[in-house]
């Protein structure tokens, strides 16, 4: 909707008759972006996650732009010895600007860009497909009430009483095995196991805040309007309480989001994660651990992208926070 | 580097009822050994030697489960007395000898190598004084038969013996708890009336026995003593040492102190120096190679096994070469396991196309990758160089591919073999334990062949399930990571067990009528001349067929604190010479 100057009220001291300009009413979205556009530490986030997401996206022609690929070893790069790369840094040159793997001479940048491209698939999809759910189980659960309320709640309760990170040990491997029955195999079967089992258990907290919210919508006057003049149920809850979710669902999806992509760190290292050749984060650091005494950079490198990438979203997340609801702000 | 290899392997191992057996050297010398045994200072009796281990505790101490090779060697060393054991030496000749032990020599074999008779020495007694005579040995014998309690070691003692079987196949003996067949047992090892001299009976001749009883499976157990399968948390003694206190995990440790009733003129095998041995469980292993590389207070007496990758250039300036500084503490040698990927014949018959991927295999990467010159010299085959006369090249990189393979792979004569095999695209899948290097082997593995146009699906398995996995012909794959020390110095607990189905670590589900015919003639040749040359010929045969592709003949590091005597690597199990060791005052 829009509002016209005429509509506006007019005060006493206020003198229209010049000012026929129609101006604009300002959206939920356009006044948070305003206020994002002013806020530098959001639009510095907002730059490096775009860097990032165009790195990932275009990650096989980066690569074959710089002349690198994360597959194929280079022999010639590291020491018959004990596979040391030569040089210090990893190895870095310009043919490997980032130095090359110990005992393979793979490339460390192509791999960093292909594990970034993962990773984030990833914690993109397995937020997305956390918040859908943790979206629609807490409106339900929320505007329905009653039985349905507390069965809902008993379940996120078992949820979140679990112990996640054994059962994601657990659940991957045996995931992977059903998919491999049905004949999806390797590294597509590895991320949907991931991609799913992050979601299942990232659902539950976001339930618990949406049905708080829905508690207090479903008792205002524009759900009761609905109510009175005969919307469906499904109508009510999508199309009048959903629209007024988007704040506290776009931040706790911007603190989602970090958490899985270091989620998927943690299973790769843990050796669940994706298979070889693919490399991600995880598989870097993972590797590193023998070695970092003597190549510090193989910590630092997928260390220091993971923890930019970590820290920007974060920021980000609290950003948005702030500009929905400048009231809670931090300061 | 090479280390992750060998551990992984262990660790695989451990947990699979120690597939992976005892060690053996050969008689050849190893040109790379780096550590000359110290002429220092001469230890003297007493002091502690502290074992640092990263394991949570020793997969068991019941003599006739026990069966990697370090196991054997310390228990050997401390614990268990045997008729005859391997002499203490760094030389790959005369450290795998066998000398006397509890008998008075080395045994006496009659009837064509199908009888074999010890006597034993006086003065024998467990830790409670009793004494040691010949129906203990017996009985110690008869519990590797009650497969159903004693689970996992060596079985030899099923498979020599001379009881009938069953139609299932399994022994007619059901060992001492069941006690089925206890009469067939007692006519196959008799013991004379005065109780001094044993006898077995072989139903087949075995001109090595006298190596088969260095095994702790042939040690004493007191019968009344014995708790079954618990008898690993508390085993009587025959050694110079016992079981004082046992506590596994993390901050556990075993320690071990004289056995007030062991006396050394029963026994000029040991001359157990220190006063107590105390095994420390689940520390780091960085840590534990800090420790020993520092050398300070109780770590100067301390011992360890594989040194970490990040070490070795720390601790030594060439594969076969110490830092100055850690000269005569610091050993690099031949360690006695070979690594190969098994082909798994049934799901793999294609000669043409199993060629065709070691043509194609970068063994020069992987080899890097594993660690280099520190993990040791490319393999032609499963019998090592240090294993002896048994051992001769079998020319698998030069000749018997068709033409010589240089180290990186050839992918064109790979392609051309495939166009050969008929068999069209190659697609293929992998199993290996999971860890960072087995990763980037694995990656190494999928490029290089798909040079060739060759698939290769990596399927990593959680190391501690590894050889239970691979071991199901349902789940395994078409090829499959492995290695393997051989038993005693003989190619006859190398060829048998690899490539016939009842020898027990079959990956390839290799069965032959013909193949096995030579196999049992080599096991029952009295001239050992000759049989080297049969064993030499069946190890070429085996890579002949690709049944498997050897890789690497594995190099170990390893060091010691700079107040342990005796600092080399005993060849008859890759290990330390425990009973050898002292500390220096």
């Amino acid at each position: 909707m829009s509002l016209t100057a005429t509509d506006a009220p007019i005060g006493d001291d206020v003198d229209l008759t010049e000012k026929t300009v129609e101006v604009a009413g300002r959206s939920l979205w356009q006044i948070t972006w305003g206020r994002l556009r002013r806020d530098r530490t959001a639009m510095l986030c907002v730059w490096i996650m775009g860097f990032f997401i165009v790195l990932a996206i275009f990650a096989p022609l980066i690569n074959h732009l710089v002349g690198v690929d994360p597959y194929t070893p280079d022999s010639s790069a590291i020491s018959d010895n004990a596979g040391q790369p030569y040089g210090p840094w990893a190895g870095a040159s310009r043919q490997h600007p980032l130095g090359v793997e110990w005992g393979t001479g793979r490339d460390i940048f192509a791999q960093l860009v292909n594990g970034l491209r993962i990773s984030l698939l990833i914690a993109f999809a397995a937020t997305v497909a956390a918040v859908a759910i943790g979206t629609v189980v807490g409106i339900i659960s929320g505007y329905l009430g009653g039985r349905t309320d507390a069965f809902i709640g008993r379940i996120i309760d078992v949820m979140l009483s679990f112990p996640s990170i054994l059962l994601l040990l657990a659940l991957i491997p045996v995931l992977d095995d059903r998919f491999s029955q049905i004949g999806l195999e390797g590294n597509a079967a590895r991320v949907l196991a991931i991609i799913l089992v992050l979601a299942v258990f990232g659902w539950p907290y976001l339930a618990r805040i949406v049905r708080g919210q829905v508690l207090s919508l479903r008792e205002r006057e524009f759900v009761e309007s609905a109510v009175a003049m005969g919307s469906s149920t499904t109508r009510i809850l999508f199309k009048e309480i959903l629209p007024n979710l988007w704040a506290p669902l776009l931040v706790y999806a911007t603190n989602l989001l970090p958490g899985y992509i270091a989620a998927e760190a943690g299973l790769s290292f843990f050796g669940i994660g994706i298979l070889p050749p693919e490399t991600t984060f995880g598989s870097m650091l993972g590797n590193s651990l023998s070695y970092f005494l003597l190549e510090p950079s193989y910590l630092f490198i997928p260390g220091t992208v993971l923890a930019i990438l970590v820290v920007a979203i974060n920021l980000l997340g609290d950003s948005v926070r702030d500009a929905l609801d400048p009231r809670a702000g931090r300061n | 580097m090479g280390k992750t290899r060998t551990r992984i392997g262990l660790v695989a191992v451990a947990a699979a009822g120690a597939l992976l057996l005892a060690a053996c050297g050969g008689s050849s010398a190893d040109p790379g050994t780096s550590g000359a045994p110290t002429a220092g200072p001469v230890a003297k009796k007493g002091g502690t030697i502290y074992y640092l281990t990263n394991a949570d505790q020793f997969q068991t101490l019941d003599p006739q489960v026990s069966y990697t090779g370090e196991d054997l060697a310390f228990f050997n060393s401390t614990l268990f007395r045997t008729l005859n054991a391997y002499k203490f030496s760094p030389d790959a000749k005369e450290g795998t000898s066998v000398v006397p032990d509890m008998a008075t020599d080395t045994g006496t074999a009659s009837d064509g190598g199908k009888t074999w008779t010890w006597t034993l020495k006086d003065g024998l007694t467990f830790q409670d004084g009793s004494p040691i005579a010949c129906k203990d040995v017996a009985y110690g014998v008869s519990r590797v038969f009650a497969d159903d309690v004693i689970v996992g070691g060596p079985t030899y003692a099923i498979q020599f013996l001379d009881i009938p079987s069953d139609a299932d196949g399994s022994s007619a003996y059901k060992g001492p708890y069941k006690k089925t067949g206890q009469a067939l047992f007692d006519k196959a090892v008799a013991c004379s009336a005065d109780g001094k001299t044993i006898t077995f009976h072989l139903k087949l001749a075995v001109p090595d026995f006298n190596y088969t009883v260095t095994l702790l499976a042939f040690s004493p157990v007191p019968a009344a003593l014995d708790t079954g399968e618990k008898y690993s948390n508390a085993p009587v003694s025959s050694g110079p040492y016992m079981v004082k206190t046992y506590q596994t995990g993390k901050g556990g440790k075993l320690l071990l102190v004289r056995n007030p009733k062991w006396n050394q003129t029963s026994d000029d095998y040991r001359k157990a120096l220190p006063d107590t041995w105390e095994v420390d469980f689940g520390l780091d292993t960085k840590v534990i190679d800090q420790r020993i590389i520092q050398s300070t207070g109780a770590d100067s007496t301390a011992i360890g096994l594989s040194l970490e990758p990040e070490s070795l250039p720390i601790v030594f300036v060439s594969p076969t070469e110490a830092q100055p500084q850690y000269t005569g503490r610091a050993l690099s040698t031949l360690d006695p396991y070979v690594s190969y990927w098994a082909f798994n014949m049934v799901k793999m018959p294609n000669l043409k196309v199993r060629q065709a991927i070691a043509v194609a295999l970068d063994r020069n990467a992987l080899r890097k990758n594993a660690g280099g010159d520190y993990a040791g010299d490319f393999g032609d085959g499963v019998i090592k160089p240090n294993m002896g006369i048994d051992y001769a090249p079998t020319g698998l990189w030069d000749t018997l591919l068709g033409k010589p393979i240089p180290p990186t792979g050839d992918p064109d004569y790979a392609k051309q073999l495939i166009t050969e095999s008929g068999a069209g695209p190659v697609t293929f899948t992998f199993d290996y334990a999971q860890s960072p290097t087995g990763d980037k082997a694995a990656a190494l593995i999928v490029s290089s062949l798909a040079r060739a146009g060759i698939t290769a699906k990596p399927n990593p398995i959680e190391p501690g399930q590894y050889y239970g996995i691979v071991f199901d012909p349902a789940k395994s794959h078409e090829m499959m990571k492995a290695g393997w020390g051989p038993d005693w110095p003989n190619a006859s607990t190398i060829i048998p067990p690899l490539f016939t189905m009842n020898g027990g670590f079959d990956l390839s589900q290799y069965d032959d009528k013909a193949f096995n015919a030579e196999v049992l003639a080599a096991s029952t040749e009295p001239d050992r001349a000759k049989q080297a040359t049969m064993w030499q010929n069946l190890n070429k045969e085996a890579v002949a067929k690709m049944l498997v592709l050897p890789t690497i003949f594995g190099r170990e590091q390893r060091m010691a604190g700079d107040k342990v005597s005796s600092i080399y690597i005993w060849p008859a199990y890759g290990s330390w010479p425990y009973a050898e060791m002292g500390v220096i005052s």
